[in-house]
């Protein structure tokens, strides 16, 4: 029998992870940090720690729901005998390694849905890029953003669209299953579970 | 004006994604008659070795890192006119991303700044497995392979680089230079992955170059 699971996760993907949850796939208690702390590396590595401490000690077992977000994650793996899924970051954890690769080849911008709501406020006052600017370096990098569309919210075309002419880039939108994200949450599960 | 304000006024457009002001500092500079070599050197370089500070301070975000370093990799080319490489080269040197690594700025500089001081630069880009490093590197006959990562799980990727190299008993005539963002905070890493060097930033690659090719011995063969 699985032991009792605590999840931390980005509030990147909470709605994937509910729905996880919802259908009975994965099972335990969902924790989420807000996605925006990336934008502060110490603040999310001080929050990360933070929820860490205050869960280590349960029963159970615990799994990072993070890429290789900051500086030291791999640290606090280590340091908390945690389970990590085995991806680089948000984007491969709903795509998988391969398509993933195939797509960053394709030099595709790739736009999560809860990112796609706040993509103006992260470039615009998070990273300062008025539209000249945003359209010489996305332009001179990206060919073309893609939406991962993991079908729990409808696609938002507006921001889309806005955001394809903010940035000179095209928009497509892609449909994700959540099969390649329960595969690395169950094997991220059995490897913290394994730590006990 | 100062050469240490310049910097600092070129930092500060850097981190404010200012790129046109960047990009008209720059031209002033070279336009007030400082060499484009000592625009880099006494601008370029202080500033992009700050930003690097503030990176491994972790103060800027990875998106903030970027667009930062992006606009040093303008100030960088306005200071490399076309077709300024030395007609003397002084040997192949590959380069590329590790697998799994998409990050290609780094790299990019770095191959610019190589490549202005006189390396034959063998670009393969982003994502490459070590089998194709290598394979470059014995056909152009390259002792030294850059390989650059940007995070720790990406960068101990390079272990297979490490050992493929040393599986077909070429440890003496090919040097792994290893670098990246990554490897600033965790210098333990360089050791870690197999690197016989690193250097903190692309202006450091050059000498760190000369002196993993002064290491080898011996001519590089299939």
């Amino acid at each position: 029998m699985t032991p009792r699971t605590v999840w931390l996760s980005c509030g990147v993907v909470r709605a994937e992870m509910e729905e996880l949850q919802r259908r009975g796939l994965i099972d335990g208690e969902l924790l989420f940090l807000d996605s925006m702390l990336h934008m502060d590396p110490p603040l999310l590595e001080a929050r990360l720690t933070a929820a860490l401490e205050q869960n280590v000690d349960q029963p159970g077992c615990l799994v990072l729901v993070y890429g290789d977000c900051s500086a030291h994650m791999l640290d606090l793996v280590s340091r908390f005998h945690v389970g990590r899924v085995p991806v680089i970051n948000c984007a491969q954890l709903l795509l998988g390694r391969e398509r993933y690769r195939q797509l960053m080849r394709e030099e595709a911008f790739l736009v999560l849905p809860e990112w796609a709501r706040r993509w103006e406020h992260i470039m615009k006052n998070e990273l300062g890029l008025n539209k000249e600017v945003a359209h010489g370096l996305m332009g001179e990098n990206r060919g073309v953003l893609v939406y991962l569309d993991s079908g729990l919210t409808p696609v938002p075309e507006q921001h889309l669209v806005e955001f394809s002419a903010y940035s000179g880039l095209p928009w497509r939108v892609e449909t994700v299953t959540l099969d390649c994200m329960l595969a690395a949450l169950l094997e991220a599960q059995s490897v913290a579970c394994n730590l006990l | 004006m100062n050469r240490q304000v310049w910097s600092g006024q070129l930092l500060t457009f850097m981190i404010n994604a200012d790129r046109v002001g960047a990009a008209a500092l720059v031209d002033k500079a070279l336009a007030e008659g400082i060499e484009p070599r000592q625009v880099i050197a006494d601008i370029l370089d202080p500033a992009i070795v700050q930003l690097g500070r503030l990176w491994e301070e972790e103060t800027m975000s990875l998106a903030q890192n970027f667009v930062a370093s992006k606009i040093a990799e303008d100030t960088l080319l306005r200071c490399i006119p076309e077709n300024s490489v030395s007609p003397q080269t002084k040997g192949a040197v590959v380069i590329g991303n590790i697998e799994d690594d998409f990050h290609s700025l780094g790299r990019k500089t770095v191959g610019l700044f190589l490549a202005a001081a006189g390396w034959d630069v063998h670009d393969l880009g982003n994502d490459v497995p070590a089998e194709d490093f290598l394979e470059k590197a014995l056909e152009v006959g390259a002792c030294v392979i850059g390989a650059s990562a940007m995070m720790q799980t990406t960068a101990l990727n390079i272990r297979k680089l490490r050992e493929l190299i040393d599986s077909r008993g070429l440890a003496q005539q090919i040097k792994l230079a290893v670098g990246g963002a990554v490897f600033n905070w965790r210098p333990d890493l360089v050791t870690e992955v197999g690197g016989d060097g690193t250097a903190r930033n692309a202006v450091g690659v050059d000498e760190l170059c000369m002196r993993l090719q002064a290491q080898v011995c011996g001519e590089v063969t299939p």
